[in-house]
Formats: C-alpha cells, structure tokens, sequence
C-alpha cells in the first residue's frame, strides 16, 4: 500500500511501477496455477485410477458370481439327473414293452390264424401259404352272439362257407375255422401251381390251361421237351379232396393217331406217377432241368 | 362274305366309338398289327367302317368272329345293358363240383341248338374263371337275329348267373334250362335284383361289398377316421344339436359301414297293404280291400343316396329296414304285403 502511496506522487512512474507490479501478480498467479494443474490433472488421473480399480473390482466381483451360480447349476442338475433318467428308463421300458406286443400281435398273422377283438366280437384273419410262399389272406368277421354268425367275410364265393358254417359254427368255433383254414390253404395251393404253370412253364403248354374258380380241375396240352421233337400229351388233373394241393386222379393221353412206342408209353406213364405224387410246377421244373441234363449231353 | 354278315360287321364296328376303336380292335386280335396299319384311322367314320369291312372280307371273316367282336363291345360297354341276376341251386349232397369250362360250353351249345335250330352262340372267357355266352335267337323257320341277342356272365362253381334282359322273354325258360343243366345245377330262380352295374350286382351276391376289416396290421384306427362331418371345424360356430348329429353319424355308419356302396339306379316298392291311418274317419280306413300302389326311388347312385339321407337331415336315423335291407338281401324290388 506504502509503496503504491509513494508512487502515487509521480503520476507516470505509479502506473508503470503499478502495472509493472500488477503484471508480476498475474504472472504468480499465473505459476501458482500452472504448479496446481498438474496437481489438478493428478488428481484427476488418480480419481479416474482410483475409478479403474473400483470398475475392476466391480466385474471380478460379478463373474465370480456368475461362476458360482453356474457352478451351483451343474450342481443342481448333476442332483436331478438321477432322478429323471430313472423317470426315462420307466417309460421307455413300458414304451419297448407296448411295441413289442404290438409287434407281436402283427407278427401272429404268420401262424395262419389270426385275430383283432372287435365291438362285436372277433375279426378273424387267415393267412394262406404254399411252400413257404406266403399268399393271399381272408377274413371272418364273427358276431360272438349265442348262436355265433358271421357279419362279413372276404372268403370266395366257390368256398363252401355256408355247408362249414352250417356244420361248425354253432358248435365247435375252433373246428369251424381249422376247416376253412384248410380249405383256403388247399385252394391258395393249388392255385399257386396253376399260376405258377401259366406263367413259368408257358413255353412248355401247347395252348391254353383249362382250369376253374377252385382250380380243381386243370387241363391242358404239354411237352416234356419245349424245342425237342417230342410229343405232346395231354393232362387232365382232378381234386376231388378240396383240402389237399395234390391231385387225387390224373390223366396222360397221347394225341396223336399212331399207336406209342414203349419209351413214349413208358415216359407217359412216368408223366402220370410225376403228376400225383409232386406239384405241378415242381414237375415242369423237373423236365426243364431233364432238358438241361440232355443239351449237356449233346455238347459233350 | 354273306352280305347279312357284311352288314351285321358294319353295324357292329359303327357302333364303336372313334376313341376305342384301336383297343377294341386290338382286343379282338382278328385282324393284325401290320394289317390295322395300312387303315388310315383319320378319315370320316363312314369310310373307316367301310375300309375294315372291306379288310374283315379279305381275311375271310366269319359270323363267328363278328360275334365274338360284338361280345367284345358289350364287355366294353355293360352299362348299356340292364342285368338281371339269377340263383341255381343244386340238391342236398352233392359231389365235389368238377367245373370243366368246356364241358360246360359244349353241353350248353347243345341243348339250345336241338330246342331251336336257329340259335347262335359264341363264348368268350374273361378274368381267370368267368365265362361271357352271346346267344342270338332264332325259330324253326327264322335265322337267328343278330340284333338283339342275349347275353350272360357266368362264374364257374357259383350258384349265380347274370343276363342281359332280353326282349325276347319267351327265351328266358330255355335259356335258364340250358344254364342249369350245363352247370350241373337243379334249381334256377330269378332273383328280385336289376342294375346296369354289373360289378355292383356281382359285388352284392358274391358279398364282396364290406371289404374292411379290422387288424392289427391297419394303420387308421376306426374310431379315429372322419365320419364326414368335421363339427369343430370353426371354434366360433356352435352346433346345439351335436349329441344328436353324432347320433346319426354313429347309427348311419353301423347300418352302411364305411365302404363305398354298390351301385344301383332304383329300388321298386309294390305294395299290396290296407290302408293305415291315425284319423278316425275317412273313407279309406274302412277299406278291407289291400291299396295297390307302387313307390319307387330312383338316383344315379341309390346306396349312396339312402346313405347320404339321415346326415343330411332329410331322414330320421335308423332309416327304415326296408331300404338297408338291399345289398344284405340282395333284393330291390319289393312285394309287400299285410302279414
């Protein structure tokens, strides 16, 4: 203040002494702040440090936590897991249990009879089969009433259902369908080789095979060699027994006019026996492989 | 070639639609592949005709084959016919039924050819065991008329037989015999049932009708399949009666099952009954005479009609016996009497 007073005197010299002073001041001033800022900074620098370390601790923090929780999850699961695969193997045998019943169920169609319970009592089925070659099925479907009927069926009409039925049904089911059983398979046999000689041995047929709805009668006009010069016969096959596959009379004729030589009568009357005793298409398998003995023979 | 022959080829290939006369020719198997090919099957039908008349001659064609051709075209077109069925019967006891087809053929041929001169008859084998018999009819003193000959199918070792109604109904009796005794029956009776349909009236006495059975090897429960009526189609609409929707879609498919039906174009009712009525009075209630009066329903498809008629709502469930009794019955024409 003194010195400010003193100068005041001189009006020129106080305003640059003044100034002069003012301006050392500001320039203190001036220092005193630049020393703080790096104070200031430091401060910052420490808060944002100080920051840094709470914001790390911070995300340790919580993935400790996650792992713990994930940690108590496994657990967790670990504990139910032998409950639930015990609750699985239950199931899943009773699951095995029901298919393989089912399975069973559709399997005994291959018995050759059958069954499924219905409304209205049980639908049989029967199953025909020849040579271990499985054909075609029927089915009855049964009315178990007193007097048992049948509702429908899917049998020919050339099977003698009613005269079975007649006999059977009312009084002993299971013969009644042991018969039919019979009957179908006998008719399904026989068809198969009538079929069988139509398609696999045409060559060998020197016109149509004659036969009917049972297949019970079959003729027709054969040779045993199909490009050979033999002769051809004529069969004519009977099934009087309505439950057998094998012919119960057998005819082998000659066509033409001249009288047999005692080879041919003899190969006719081998033809005849060959006819009764096998089925008919295992006898034209019999001269088709005879045929192949014979080409062998001529090459050699 | 006989011009009668001539004409009768004419007629009969005229017949024939211009669509199926390739497979009707081939089926014939008459005239040859080559043969066929030198036709020009492009032209006006009137110059075709003429053109395989012309070839039929060349190849020395007889009334046989124009016969079995005419078969052939009624085997292709069965529902121009109206089929009657008829049932024989053998006696009790008899012995295995030995079928022999040609027997069969040769024993019917002749009984007809010594009743009438005039008569005749040509074969054709169809399936694995039926038989198609064409009979043209003729007198003592006439040729036999092609133009209106009678057909039947026959399928060996059954009891049935179908034939074409004739016009000729004075044939029926003789026909009938020589069915008989050719199939070693005793017994044949015209059965009450008529249809165009000839596999819809062979489906009904063969039984062949109901061909779903229950097994375990089915794959669609029963319960489960659409009875044709979905009723929660649409959550919004309600259906008040649909206890007794269900009623009747329960007892209809008891009564019809769920096959596709024969088909049949009518059932005949004749009645020969007194006359019922609630009212008291009235002048035909005292009426002791029977009222004759005959109703009869027709539809291009009658089974499923009646089939249709209670779901509808045009019917009450059960529908009377005497329209589910058909197929079962094997009936559809009706006498009706008071017990």
């Amino acid at each position: 203040m003194e010195l400010a007073n003193t100068l005041s005197q001189d009006g020129e010299s106080r305003g640059g002494v003044l100034a002069h002073l003012e301006r050392l001041e500001t320039q203190v001033s001036r220092c005193r702040k630049k020393l703080e800022e790096p104070q200031s900074t430091q401060a910052v620098e420490s808060a944002l440090g100080t920051r840094i370390h709470e914001l790390r601790r911070l995300r340790d923090k919580l993935r400790a936590e996650v792992k713990q929780h994930q940690a108590r999850v496994k657990a967790s699961t670990t504990n139910v897991e032998p409950d639930q695969t015990l609750e699985i193997t239950e199931q899943e045998i009773l699951k095995r249990k029901r298919e393989n019943v089912k399975a069973i169920l559709q399997a005994y169609r291959f018995t050759g009879i059958s069954g499924k319970l219905t409304s209205r009592g049980v639908c049989v089925c029967i199953g025909t089969a020849f040579e271990g070659n499985l054909l075609d099925s029927y089915f009855v479907d049964l009315v178990m009433q007193k007097p048992p009927q049948i509702h429908h069926h899917s049998i020919p009409v050339f099977i003698p259902l009613e005269e079975i039925s007649a006999k059977y049904l009312q009084t002993n089911i299971q013969h009644f369908l042991f018969t039919l059983c019979e009957y179908l398979n006998a008719y399904s046999g026989r068809k198969y080789q009538a079929d069988r000689l139509q398609s696999d041995f045409a060559a060998f047929l020197a016109g149509p095979l004659q036969r009917n709805s049972l297949c019970n009668l079959l003729s027709f006009t054969y040779k045993a060699e199909p490009e050979g010069q033999s002769f051809p016969f004529c069969a004519r096959l009977l099934y009087r027994d309505l439950t057998t596959t094998l012919p119960t009379d057998v005819t082998v004729t000659y066509q033409g006019t001249d009288a047999l030589s005692t080879t041919r009568e003899e190969q006719r009357a081998a033809h005849e026996n060959l006819f009764f005793t096998k089925p008919l298409h295992q006898v034209f398998t019999s001269f088709a492989s005879k045929g192949d003995k014979l080409d062998m023979s001529l090459v050699s | 070639m006989d011009e009668t022959v001539s004409e009768f080829f004419r007629r009969t290939i005229l017949k024939i639609p211009m669509t199926e006369m390739m497979t009707i020719l081939k089926t014939w198997n008459f005239l040859s592949e080559n043969q066929l090919q030198t036709i020009n099957f492009r032209q006006r039908k009137d110059s075709l005709v003429q053109d395989l008349v012309l070839l039929c001659e060349e190849n020395r064609a007889s009334l046989k084959d124009a016969a079995l051709l005419d078969i052939i075209y009624t085997q292709f077109h069965r529902h121009q016919k109206v089929w009657d069925v008829f049932q024989m019967s053998k006696g009790p006891g008899e012995d295995i039924d030995l079928f022999d087809m040609e027997q069969f053929k040769s024993s019917f041929k002749k009984i007809l050819k010594r009743a009438l001169k005039n008569v005749t008859v040509s074969f054709r084998d169809a399936e694995e065991n039926a038989v198609w018999i064409r009979i043209a009819w003729g007198t003592q003193y006439r040729k036999p008329n092609q133009y209106k000959p009678s057909y039947v199918v026959y399928y060996s070792q059954t009891p049935y037989a179908f034939t074409s109604s004739s016009q000729l109904k004075s044939n029926l009796p003789l026909l009938g015999q020589a069915l008989t005794i050719a199939s070693k029956h005793h017994q044949i009776v015209k059965m009450d049932l008529r249809s165009r349909y000839l596999d819809s009236l062979k489906a009904i006495v063969f039984k062949q009708y109901n061909q779903t059975f229950e097994t375990h090897n089915s794959t669609t429960p029963l319960q489960e399949r659409s009875l044709g009526l979905d009723i929660n189609m649409d959550s919004r609409i309600i259906h008040e009666n649909k206890i007794e929707k269900e009623r009747v879609q329960r007892v209809t498919q008891e009564i019809f099952g769920d096959y596709p039906q024969p088909r049949l174009e009518f059932a005949q009712y004749k009645l020969e009954t007194k006359f019922k009525s609630d009212l008291n009075g009235g002048i035909l209630a005292e009426r002791e005479e029977p009222l004759r009066c005959l109703v009869k329903f027709s539809s291009p498809h009658l089974l499923e009609a009646l089939k249709s008629l209670a779901p509808a709502g045009i019917a009450d469930a059960p529908l009377s016996p005497l329209l589910t009794c058909i197929p079962n019955k094997g009936m559809n024409y009706f006498k009706i009497r008071d017990k």
